[in-house]
């Protein structure tokens, strides 16, 4: 038996889940628990859960291969009893039906467990947040729970203070779809998180809960999360309320970044004429471009970089040399270029002329600029 | 059945060294029943006061001082021998199991994990609690002056730390599985060890096989040859000699019945002797049984080590 090797039973199941699953799970580390064989048959998933991750322990057993693993919840969660004592066979949502009929040759199986312990760990943590002894948590918990696809959680905050932290999913339209020709695999989703501090000391303290906003990673070439500013929370106000203000602002930014695609677009195509088709360019957001284009002899590639807020935020301009390389064999690029004369009220074809213009002048500086980079290397 | 919390769990010395012993010497994860008693203290309350005005002395009967002894263990060298995978116990195999021991009551059970967080799992958390709730295997407290049963609530774990280190090599915790809370309530574990400074922890440890009853006046040859109505008395007695003798033979090699009267009674004036050799025909039958033992325990590994083969292959190991 080699050493450091997965059992090939596990290894299925293991990469049926990581290949299939709904949520982005990882692993975090694989060990062994055989005394003297190197077969790892233990490892750490991390589960995405209320904007934040869980680790559970997954326990097989290499020499007993037909059996179905054993799970190790976090520390905090030693109340956390997925299955039904003393009643009967349970029902079939229970994960006792998955366990006791483990098919340890199918490789879904993993898979559909964890996903069915995570929903009822959902409920456990819903069931936690309901028992907490605070009026105002009950008001939101009441008033609430009627959207889907909340997440709660209640931890132990800084200084033994405990918190309970809401997920809560915004924008029931699907922004995959709104995106013409788009590569994103999973579904993209924004999240408000809403952290409530929960104890005694806090009842006469105003307290307005902790917000933020949060989108799944991809979603940043479209829309920066961290550029919208969250509305203000009135006092005595409530999740019920300030969840459709929101989303009423939240919907109109995400529609005006889908028509900046075009806007950008629009660009695009109005300095490929003067500059020709472009060698790169990002189809679906539009948000670079590059051209090859010379001067004389001269010949250099031109790197266009938008940001969202284009036309109000100006571009970025990079120039990089096909003739002139560095010691290691790369090409020299220039430095950033942010000074150029731009007016964002301009027509994107008179920008595309301008852009033109100025390039004419700068190229000539470049060139210099690589010339005496080459000599100084020698 | 009662909800009691124990003040403390003991274990001797050797029982938990054998424990981590087959532990670290199975090449996987074993888990196995823990069997032995519960005993109460008698809280010893010095109070000034008349007891009888004191609250301090009714209290002790509210909650009292209770604590187990485990004396011995079975383990099996896998996993789920009485429970399957979802948890559930196996009832028939668990009744089999503890059926061979009549004179102790069965205390909970041990799981033993290589490099897992000392914590409680989600199966062992499953099989602790159905443990606890089966009345079946409810016992009662002994030495109290009420009548207390238990459940078998106490669960122990073994695990080793995660990355291989050369002086700490196991790490263990003793919980007791309270059914009002459903909680793991963590208690200490005691060991206790051989040596004079110990004995008087010996208290809650008494015999497991004792020597069995046996009569020690036999005058079988010498009247019944002379009656001859007693013929069919004889013969019972014969049968009842040789059905003794049968007895003696599983606790001595070779030491006849008859010799039995010598220890006791008006014939023992040599008894130091014949109990010396009496020992010693039973450290003789010990020494053949642990011949026996060792024997079997080579085919047993035969065997063990060829299912072990057949279940790599069937996993695709090989």
């Amino acid at each position: 038996m080699a050493i450091n090797t997965v059992p090939p039973l596990i290894a299925a199941q293991l990469n049926y889940l990581l290949s299939n699953s709904p949520l982005p799970i990882n692993v975090e580390q694989m060990w062994s628990g055989s005394k003297h064989h190197g077969l790892l048959d233990r490892f750490t998933l991390v589960i995405p859960f209320c904007l934040d991750y869980i680790r559970w322990d997954v326990i097989y057993n290499a020499l007993y291969p037909l059996a179905a693993p054993d799970i190790i919840f976090g520390p905090e969660d030693e109340s956390f009893r997925p299955y039904h004592v003393g009643g009967g066979d349970g029902d079939l949502k229970s994960p006792r039906k998955s366990l006791s009929d483990w098919n340890c040759k199918d490789p879904t199986w993993l898979l559909s467990l964890i996903l069915e312990l995570r929903e009822l760990y959902m409920t456990y943590q819903r069931k936690r947040v309901g028992e907490v002894d605070d009026e105002r948590l009950k008001f939101e918990l009441s008033t609430i729970v009627p959207r889907e696809g909340i997440e709660m959680y209640m931890r132990s905050g800084i200084e033994k203070t405990e918190e309970v932290k809401f997920a809560v999913p915004l924008l029931g339209v699907d922004i995959n779809k709104m995106v013409t020709g788009c590569p994103w695999r999973h579904q993209q989703k924004i999240f408000l998180e809403v952290i409530f501090p929960v104890g005694r000391k806090y009842r006469h303290a105003p307290s307005t809960p902790r917000l933020k906003l949060v989108a799944s990673p991809e979603l940043k070439a479209l829309f920066s999360t961290e550029d919208f500013r969250l509305p203000p929370w009135l006092d005595d106000m409530c999740m019920a309320e300030y969840l459709p203000i929101l989303e009423g602002l939240l919907q109109s930014q995400i529609v005006d970044a889908v028509s900046s695609i075009d806007v950008r677009r629009k660009f695009i195509v109005a300095l490929a004429p003067l500059f020709g088709r472009p060698v790169e360019a990002d189809p679906v957001f539009c948000r670079k471009v590059a051209f090859l284009t010379s001067s004389g002899v001269f010949t250099f590639l031109v790197h266009f970089s938008l940001p969202l807020q284009f036309p109000k935020q100006q571009p970025v301009l990079m120039l990089q040399s096909s003739q002139h390389f560095n010691p290691s064999g790369a090409p020299i690029k220039s430095p950033v270029i942010t000074e150029f004369p731009w007016s964002s009220t301009w027509e994107s074809s008179e920008m595309a002329e301008r852009f033109f213009d100025f390039l004419v002048e700068e190229c000539l500086n470049f060139k210099k600029y690589c010339n005496e980079s080459l000599l100084q290397q020698r | 059945m009662d909800d009691l919390p124990l003040q403390k769990i003991q274990i001797s010395g050797p029982t938990l060294a054998s424990l981590l012993q087959r532990f670290s010497s199975s090449p996987g994860d074993v888990d196995g029943l823990l069997f032995g008693r519960v005993t109460h203290i008698a809280a010893t309350t010095f109070a000034d006061d008349d007891p009888t005005t004191t609250v301090a002395a009714s209290s002790s009967f509210d909650s009292p001082t209770l604590i187990a002894t485990i004396t011995s263990f079975i383990c099996s060298n896998s996993n789920s021998t009485f429970y399957d995978s979802a948890g559930r116990l196996n009832l028939l195999s668990l009744r089999r199991i503890c059926s061979d021991n009549q004179t102790l009551s069965l205390l909970g059970w041990f799981s033993g994990r290589r490099k897992t967080p000392l914590r409680p799992s989600m199966r062992e958390s499953a099989v602790t609690s159905s443990l606890s709730s089966k009345i079946q295997f409810a016992f009662q407290v002994e030495n109290s002056p009420k009548s207390y049963t238990l459940s078998p609530c106490v669960f122990l774990l073994l695990t080793t730390p995660f990355h291989d280190q050369l002086i700490h090599t196991h790490e263990y915790r003793a919980y007791q599985f309270r059914l009002s809370t459903e909680f793991f309530e963590p208690k200490t574990l005691d060991v206790v060890n051989i040596g004079p400074a110990f004995r008087g922890h010996y208290g809650a440890f008494c015999p497991n096989s004792q020597f069995p009853m046996l009569p020690c006046e036999l005058r079988v040859s010498s009247s019944m040859a002379e009656d001859g109505n007693c013929e069919s008395e004889s013969l019972k007695s014969m049968k009842r000699v040789s059905e003794d003798q049968r007895v003696l033979d599983m606790y001595a090699e070779d030491f006849d019945v008859g010799r039995l009267n010598r220890l006791i009674g008006s014939d023992a004036a040599n008894y130091t002797g014949e109990l010396e050799d009496m020992y010693k025909k039973m450290l003789a039958k010990l020494e053949g049984l642990a011949r026996l033992v060792e024997k079997s325990s080579a085919r047993v590994l035969e065997q063990e080590n060829h299912n072990m083969k057949l279940r790599c292959r069937v996993a695709g190991l090989e």
